[in-house]
């Protein structure tokens, strides 16, 4: 830890850390309700489970995104963050939006809309949390004067992610209308600007972790933002498939989203070729193993998986089953999960007693069993969802009897779903059992590092 | 490509990608009137929508095929079944499935009645909505357009069927009549739209039945849908519905049986369950 306020980076992994747990409690519980018959109907029925599965996510990833932002900042633009306390307030509002809205859902208190079920008031102060945060990371920057483009990048994410949450605090009459602007936030979240985020973690790390030169990282950062965008934002038509809107938007989705796997191929290579060409600049091998990881599992889940059930003709078919289950964990969990774990892998040493630089061995038993749960979680998903499409959809089996017929395959989502959580378990045991510790440690400069300190404006 | 030429490519092309799609979205708000008919989204169907949100349904079901995937597709369901099956479903969806059989039982959601039609009217509205003609086969709730794929070999009722108490809703029992009745109803009949089997489609058997009993061809002795579909049980051959593959010298393909097998009881349940279908 080169500079004091990067400390803050260690409360907010710890409650994404927390929340993370969490939500794979609740991922577990809404499988097993697959299996049934389910002892708790009425006291946690399937809507709530599920409801506090998916925020949980949206707010510990986030959380990670913010603590990992807290992290990096500083290092980029070699400065102490502008307000420590601003963060912490930050956190503490964040939690307790966080907290309220879970226990809302328990009482059914959310507005029912997917993904967006926060009530107004809750909207409100994420609205206010992400403002704070942009203000203090970008007072931050301002004041250092040094500003590249990795941290560019992040920012325009970050700030993008705000001004696309605006059409998601209106109402509509029309719930054609609401679905259009609903992924407007979630699509272009999740495929635009979180990528975007992702992408800056990912450059961040590169450029620390391998020798790789950051003029030549930061160049190729470029085309992977004008290719998630390109494809990201007319992608998003492939949200409007039989949902009401006219149809010109099926052709648009079909050869947008089958380019988006460009960008993503771009990311693995990007990551592969940094440390193949210019090799090993730093001993914590676990965090390149989350980096290189997320960037290829990225391909596997958003890119190959996506682009099986996105083309019109397909998704006819797909549409609307546990095909796109298989296909949002995996992108999900690749895309953002990982380069989570992999910053708060990189970052943990230096903000704790005792902790090897390169990666203990719980931590790689995390790793691996995460890897090899998420991946059997991913081909359950697929071949229930094949299944489904085949009975109901092509045969014209009645949902509930079609269900009842691939039950074997919720057997083994639940087993390879167990693998995943002993995984995220080691990671919270391995997160938590070293002591937090502040001190700054006085690191020599990566040799390979280059000063460029014009390198955002060449 | 240097840096500056790679930055270049970012603004661009995202520029680009952004204003095609505000384009687009322009163009789209165009279309919404005709395309989600937005003459017909009533107070009551608005309201209807809110209780889809209060009642946060689409985190087990999907709508458009959107939302969870732990209970079946709403989108069309109003052109599926009825007004009167789907208020009595909502009352109490124990009366139609049995969780021990098919492992998942929608949660009885206390409903007002008023909630209840305005949720029926907003699902109506959604079923109108033209929305690229899917799904493009009728996704069933239960049973199977084709016959004998609900059958599972140890079983001598089709997963899909739920062992009867007695007291259930007398459409429910009409379901499971449909296929557990000796010849099963559903071994010939689809009630899947246009899935025309042994015997023809079922669903909407009500409307079509009221229109045959207005035309001249009409031969029998029912005066309303519901007698119509009492004589087609129990005297096939009363009227016939055109078609080669259904009767020959004016007598009915469908067995004659029912009347000795079939208690008073169970044709009126048949019936109302029939009567349900859209």
């Amino acid at each position: 830890m080169r500079y004091k306020s990067q400390s803050v980076a260690y409360w907010y992994f710890a409650v994404a850390m927390v929340l993370f747990g969490l939500q794979i409690v609740f991922g577990l519980l809404s499988a097993a309700k697959y299996l049934g018959p389910d002892p708790l109907l009425y006291i946690l029925p399937f809507d709530v489970t599920k409801v506090i599965h998916t925020n949980l996510l949206i707010v510990w990833v986030l959380t990670g995104f913010m603590g990992a932002t807290y992290w990096m900042v500083p290092d980029e633009s070699r400065t102490e963050l502008h307000s420590v306390k601003l963060a912490y307030i930050q956190l503490g509002l964040w939690v307790l939006m966080g907290l309220t809205a879970v226990i809302g859902y328990l009482f059914r208190y959310g507005t029912g809309n997917k993904l967006l079920e926060q009530p107004l008031p809750h909207k409100l102060v994420i609205v206010v949390v992400m403002l704070m945060f942009i203000y203090n990371i970008g007072m931050t920057i301002k004041n250092s004067g040094r500003f590249t483009t990795t941290e560019g990048v992040l920012m325009l994410g970050v700030g993008g992610a705000a001004v696309l949450f605006l059409p998601a605090l209106l109402e509509y009459k029309n719930y054609v209308v609401s679905i259009f602007y609903r992924w407007w936030t979630i699509h272009l979240w999740v495929e635009g600007v979180w990528e975007m985020i992702q992408g800056g973690f990912l450059a961040y790390l590169l450029i620390r972790l391998s020798g790789a030169d950051r003029e030549v990282m930061e160049k190729w950062l470029y085309v992977i933002v004008g290719l998630v965008f390109v494809a990201g934002i007319l992608g998003t038509a492939h949200h409007y498939y039989w949902v009401g809107v006219p149809s010109y938007w099926l052709p648009i989705g079909g050869i947008f989203s089958a380019m988006e796997p460009l960008a993503l191929i771009g990311m693995a290579v990007y990551a592969y070729s940094a440390i193949r060409r210019t090799g090993l600049a730093h001993p914590n091998i676990l965090a390149l193993h989350w980096t290189v990881g997320s960037a290829v599992f990225t391909l596997f889940g958003a890119g190959l998986l996506g682009l099986a059930h996105t083309w019109p003709g397909v998704n006819k078919w797909t549409h609307g089953t546990l095909i796109t289950a298989m296909h949002g964990h995996a992108a999900f969990y690749g895309a953002y999960a990982m380069i989570v774990m992999a910053m708060i892998t990189y970052a943990l040493p230096a903000m704790s007693v005792g902790r090897k630089e390169e990666g203990t061995t719980i931590g790689y038993w995390a790793f691996w069993l995460q890897i090899v749960g998420m991946f059997g979680m991913t081909i359950s998903f697929a071949t229930a969802g094949i299944g489904q499409v085949y009975l109901e959809r092509i045969l014209g089996l009645g949902y509930l009897d079609t269900q009842l017929k691939i039950q074997v395959h919720f057997l083994m989502l639940i087993a390879t779903a167990s693998v995943f959580a002993v995984g995220v378990a080691l990671f919270i045991i391995d997160f938590f059992r070293y002591a937090p510790r502040f001190e700054l440690a006085v690191e020599p400069e990566p040799s390979t590092r280059r000063m460029s300190v014009t390198a955002a404006r060449d | 490509m240097n840096k500056r030429q790679t930055r270049l490519f970012a603004i661009a092309s995202t520029g680009l990608a952004a204003l095609a799609f505000l384009g687009l979205t322009v163009d789209s708000h165009r279309q919404f009137p005709s395309l989600t008919n937005e003459s017909q989204l009533t107070p009551q169907v608005i309201a209807g929508k809110n209780v889809w949100h209060k009642f946060n349904c689409v985190n087990c079901h999907t709508l458009f095929g959107e939302g969870a995937y732990y209970a079946p597709d709403l989108t069309k369901i109003a052109k599926l079944r009825g007004e009167q099956y789907l208020t009595a479903y909502m009352k109490n969806p124990a009366q139609f499935y049995d969780e021990k059989r098919h492992r998942r039982l929608m949660p009885k959601q206390n409903l007002s009645d008023e909630e209840i039609k305005n949720l029926i009217s907003f699902l109506a509205w959604v079923s109108n909505v033209d929305n690229g003609g899917w799904p493009p086969r009728p996704i069933l709730v239960t049973g199977a357009a084709i016959p004998g794929t609900d059958l599972a070999a140890t079983q001598q009722a089709p997963p899909g069927a739920r062992p009867v108490s007695g007291d259930e809703n007398p459409m429910a029992l009409g379901e499971h009549l449909f296929r557990s009745v000796t010849p099963a109803c559903n071994a010939c009949h689809s009630v899947a739209p246009d899935v025309n089997m042994a015997g023809p489609s079922l669903a909407g058997v009500g409307e079509k039945a009221a229109k045959a009993i207005a035309s001249p061809d009409y031969k029998g002795k029912a005066k309303d849908a519901n007698q119509y579909i009492h004589e087609s049980i129990l005297e096939p051959s009363a009227h016939l519905v055109a078609g080669a593959m259904y009767s020959a010298n004016g007598v009915s393909f469908m067995p004659n049986t029912y009347g000795q097998s079939l208690t008073p009881e169970q044709v009126d349940q048949l019936a109302a369950y029939l009567l349900s279908l859209k």
